[in-house]
C-alpha cells in the first residue's frame, strides 16, 4: 500500500497547505481577493479532510500496526499524521459552524492565523516523517532537531504533562461554556422583565 | 466571571502552554537504568574514533585512536576481606562502580566470504535472547555471537548445523575474524587476542594469553607478586581506581615473572592479586601483536596493532593482499564496562592501496610514517539491544530492505542507530505512552477547537 499511500497524501497535503494559506490571507486581509478564496475555504477542508481520512487509512496498511508502532519514526508519523487529520477536521467544523463570525474583531482573527500557521506547521512535519519513512530524509528534521525535536526518539510525555494536558482539555470548554452562560444569562432577565 | 474577550484569551493560551509543555518535556519520564532488567544507559550514546592502516609487503598495520576519560586497565582480581581470598569477578551492568573492567577494543575484519557483514556488520552476529539481554534469563551466559547460516533458525541459539556443515562453511570462509585488544589480558604481553566468529566466539587455536590464578580447591591464589623484583606481593584494594597503563606500576601478573603463592605470609585486609596471569601465547593464537606501546595519555588511547597478511592460518584469520578490499566493524569498551556495553561501529570498507571507504597506504620499511597516512574518523555508537533476528524480522519496519540486500548506512545513521537500541530497551514503557499522548494531543484539538468556536459565536460587546 505504500505506493498508494504516497499517491493519496499529495490531495490533503495540497488542499490544507491552500486552505492555510487561505485562511492566513483571509485573517490578515478583508479585501475582495481574501473573500473569494474564502468562500471556497469549507469545500477545500471538507475534500482535504475526506482525502486525509483515505490516506491516513491506507497509510495505516503499509506496515502490519506492531511494525509500524514498533519504530520511532513510524510512531512519530503516525501521531502527527492522527493528530493533522483531526485538527484540519476540527478547523474544518470551527470555520463552518461559525461561519463569517470567524473573522470577526481582531482576536478572531489572529487565533485564525495562529491556526492556518499551525496547521501548516503540524502537515510539514506530518509529510517530512513520512519522506523519512519512505528513505528520503529532509533537512527539515535538522530544523525540528534544533528546535528539540529529534525525529529518530519517540514523542511521548510523562505521567505529569499528560495530567496537566488533562486538565486543560476540561478547562477550555468549561472556560468557553462559562463565557457564553455570562452572555446569555443578562439576555434571559431582560426577556424576563418585558 | 470571564468576559468573551478574557475567555479567548485565556483558553487561547492554555492551549499553547500546553504544546509549550509538551514541546519541553517530550520523550521523558520512561528511559532509565534499571539493573534489575539489565538495563543501563550511557551518558554519551556515541564517541569518535580514529582510524588508520598502513601495510608492507608482509604486515599490515591498524592504528586506533579513541578518547577514554580514565584508563580501565584491571579486571578480575582476588581480594584478601575478612581473613579469606574472595574472587572480585563480575560482569558488571554498565560501569563497574570499583573499575573491574578493562578498557578494549575490538575489530570484526572479514575478505567478502560473510557478505551480510559487509551490509550490516556486527548486527549479524546478534541473535535472539544474547547474554545480558533483558529477559535472557540466569542459562544465557553461553550464548554468545554467532553467524545466522551456522543455525538452522538464525533466530535460535540452539539450533545448530550439523559438524558438516559447519566444517565446510569454515573452509568456504564463512567466519569473522576477530582482534581483541585488552588493556589488562594482552596489552602487557603487547599482544592482542586473536578470535574468530563462526558458530560461536572461538579461540584460535594455541596457548592462551592468561589463565586462572584461583585455586578454588585451597580457596586462594595460585601465584602472586615477586617481591625480589617489585617488593611487594600484592596490590592494594585502595590503589585499584589509579591503576594506569604504565609500565613502572605493577598492575598485571605474568608468569615469568610471578611466584608461588604464599599462604604463610600475613596479609592484610585489602590486598589484591590480578585474577589472571599472563603468558606469551603460541600459534595462531599470538599472530597479533601491539606496534610500539598500546599507551593512554591526556584522554586518549593510542593503540596500534600489527599482523602479518597471511597468518598461514586460513581457517581461523582472514587472509588479506595488496588491492584487496575487506571489511572491519569496531567497538569499544571503556568507562569500565563490559559485555554488550559497548560502542560500535558500522561496517567500513578498508582497501589495500585501493578505493574504499579507508585506502589502506602502501609502505616500505618495518614501520609506517603516520603522518603520511589517510585517517577515517569514526563514530562508534550504543547498540543497545538489537538482535538480527528483530532485524530481519516482520517487526523492523527495515527487514524488507534487508532482505533485498540494502546496506544499514543507506537508511540509518549511528546516532539514529543508538536511538533506536534505547527505544528498543522500554518498548513496551514508550508505546504506552505514546499511544496516551497520541490520545491526550486529539483531545486537546478537539477541545480548544470546539473551545474557541464557541467563543467565536458569542459576538462582540
Amino acid at each position: 500500500m505504500g505506493p498508494y499511500h504516497a499517491i493519496m497524501v499529495h490531495f490533503p497535503v495540497a488542499l490544507w497547505t491552500v486552505a492555510a494559506g487561505i485562511i492566513i490571507l483571509r485573517g490578515v486581509s478583508a479585501g475582495p481577493l481574501a473573500r473569494a478564496f474564502d468562500r471556497v475555504l469549507v469545500s477545500l477542508l471538507f475534500i482535504g479532510a475526506a482525502s486525509g481520512l483515505v490516506a491516513y487509512v491506507l497509510g495505516q496498511l503499509v506496515w502490519p500496526p506492531d511494525t509500524l508502532q514498533a519504530t520511532p519514526l513510524g510512531r512519530n508519523h503516525m501521531m502527527a499524521a492522527t493528530w493533522s487529520l483531526f485538527y484540519w477536521a476540527a478547523v474544518l467544523f470551527l470555520r463552518w459552524r461559525t461561519g463569517e463570525r470567524a473573522w470577526e474583531g481582531a482576536i478572531n482573527r489572529l487565533i485564525m492565523v495562529v491556526l492556518g500557521a499551525l496547521g501548516a506547521g503540524l502537515l510539514a512535519i506530518t509529510g517530512t516523517l513520512g519522506g523519512h519513512l519512505h528513505g528520503a530524509p529532509a533537512y527539515l528534521s535538522e530544523i525540528l532537531r534544533m528546535l528539540g525535536f529529534d525525529v529518530y526518539q519517540t514523542y511521548y510525555v510523562p505521567n505529569g504533562v499528560l495530567a496537566v494536558l488533562a486538565i486543560v482539555i476540561v478547562a477550555m470548554p468549561a472556560l468557553a461554556i462559562a463565557a457564553a452562560r455570562k452572555r446569555a444569562a443578562p439576555a434571559m432577565h431582560g426577556e424576563g422583565g418585558k | 466571571m470571564l468576559g468573551r474577550r478574557t475567555a479567548m484569551i485565556v483558553v487561547t493560551g492554555m492551549f499553547f502552554a500546553a504544546l509549550m509543555l509538551s514541546l519541553l518535556t517530550h520523550s521523558t519520564g520512561v528511559v532509565r537504568n534499571d539493573p534489575a532488567r539489565n538495563i543501563w544507559i550511557p551518558a554519551e550514546l556515541t564517541m569518535p574514533l580514529q582510524l588508520q592502516v598502513a601495510f608492507n609487503e608482509t604486515q599490515i598495520y591498524f592504528r586506533y585512536r579513541w578518547p577514554a576519560e580514565e584508563p580501565h586497565v584491571l579486571t578480575d582480581l582476588l581480594r584478601y576481606s575478612d581473613g579469606k581470598w574472595q574472587r572480585q569477578t563480575r560482569t558488571p551492568i554498565g560501569s563497574d562502580p570499583d573499575g573491574l573492567a578493562e578498557d578494549r577494543l575490538s575489530m570484526m575484519l572479514d575478505d567478502g566470504s560473510v557478505p551480510e557483514f559487509q551490509r550490516y556488520g556486527g548486527y549479524i552476529t546478534v541473535g535472539a535472547n544474547m547474554r545480558d539481554f533483558t529477559g535472557s534469563g540466569a542459562d544465557a551466559a553461553h550464548r554468545r555471537k554467532y553467524l545466522p547460516a551456522t543455525r538452522k533458525d538464525p533466530g535460535d541459539w540452539y539450533s545448530i548445523a550439523d559438524a558438516a556443515t559447519l566444517d565446510a562453511q569454515r573452509r568456504a570462509g564463512y567466519f569473522l575474524d576477530l582482534w581483541h585488544w585488552r588493556a589488562h589480558l594482552s596489552n602487557p604481553l603487547g599482544r592482542s587476542d586473536d578470535q574468530h566468529i563462526a558458530w560461536f566466539r572461538l579461540y584460535d587455536s594455541g596457548e592462551t594469553l592468561f589463565f586462572s590464578n584461583w585455586d578454588a580447591d585451597r580457596g586462594q591464589p595460585r601465584w602472586m607478586f615477586d617481591p625480589q623484583r617489585g617488593g611487594v606481593r600484592a596490590l592494594r584494594w585502595e590503589d585499584v581506581p589509579a591503576a594506569r597503563a604504565d609500565a613502572s606500576e605493577h598492575y598485571y601478573l605474568r608468569e615469568d615473572a610471578a611466584v608461588p603463592f604464599d599462604p604463610d605470609h600475613e596479609w592484610r585486609e585489602g590486598d589484591v592479586i590480578p585474577g589472571q596471569v599472563l603468558r606469551e601465547a603460541e600459534d595462531s593464537r599470538a599472530e597479533i601483536r601491539v606496534h610500539g606501546q598500546g599507551r593512554w595519555a591526556d584522554g586518549y588511547w593510542d593503540v596500534t596493532l600489527v599482523r602479518a597478511l597471511d597468518t598461514g592460518h586460513p581457517l581461523e584469520d582472514k587472509v588479506l593482499r595488496d588491492q584487496g578490499v575487506y571489511t572491519v566493524a569496531l567497538s569499544v569498551h571503556r568507562d569500565a564496562r563490559a559485555s554488550r556495553w559497548h560502542y560500535v561501529s558500522l561496517p567500513l570498507q578498508v582497501g589495500l592501496a585501493r578505493q574504499a571507504d579507508l585506502v589502506a597506504t602502501r609502505f616500505t620499511g618495518n614501520a609506517p610514517d603516520w603522518t603520511s597516512v589517510e585517517t577515517r574518523d569514526i563514530t562508534l555508537f550504543y547498540p543497545g539491544q538489537v538482535s538480527w533476528p528483530h532485524l530481519t524480522g516482520a517487526r523492523h519496519a527495515g527487514s524488507r530492505y534487508i532482505a533485498k540486500g540494502v546496506p544499514v548506512k543507506y537508511r540509518h545513521k549511528e546516532s539514529q542507530l543508538a536511538r533506536y537500541g534505547i527505544e528498543m530497551e522500554f518498548d513496551r514503557e514508550i508505546r504506552r505512552q505514546w499511544w496516551l499522548t497520541l490520545v491526550a494531543g486529539v483531545l486537546l484539538i478537539v477541545s480548544f477547537v470546539f473551545s474557541v468556536g464557541r467563543l467565536f459565536r458569542l459576538r462582540e460587546g
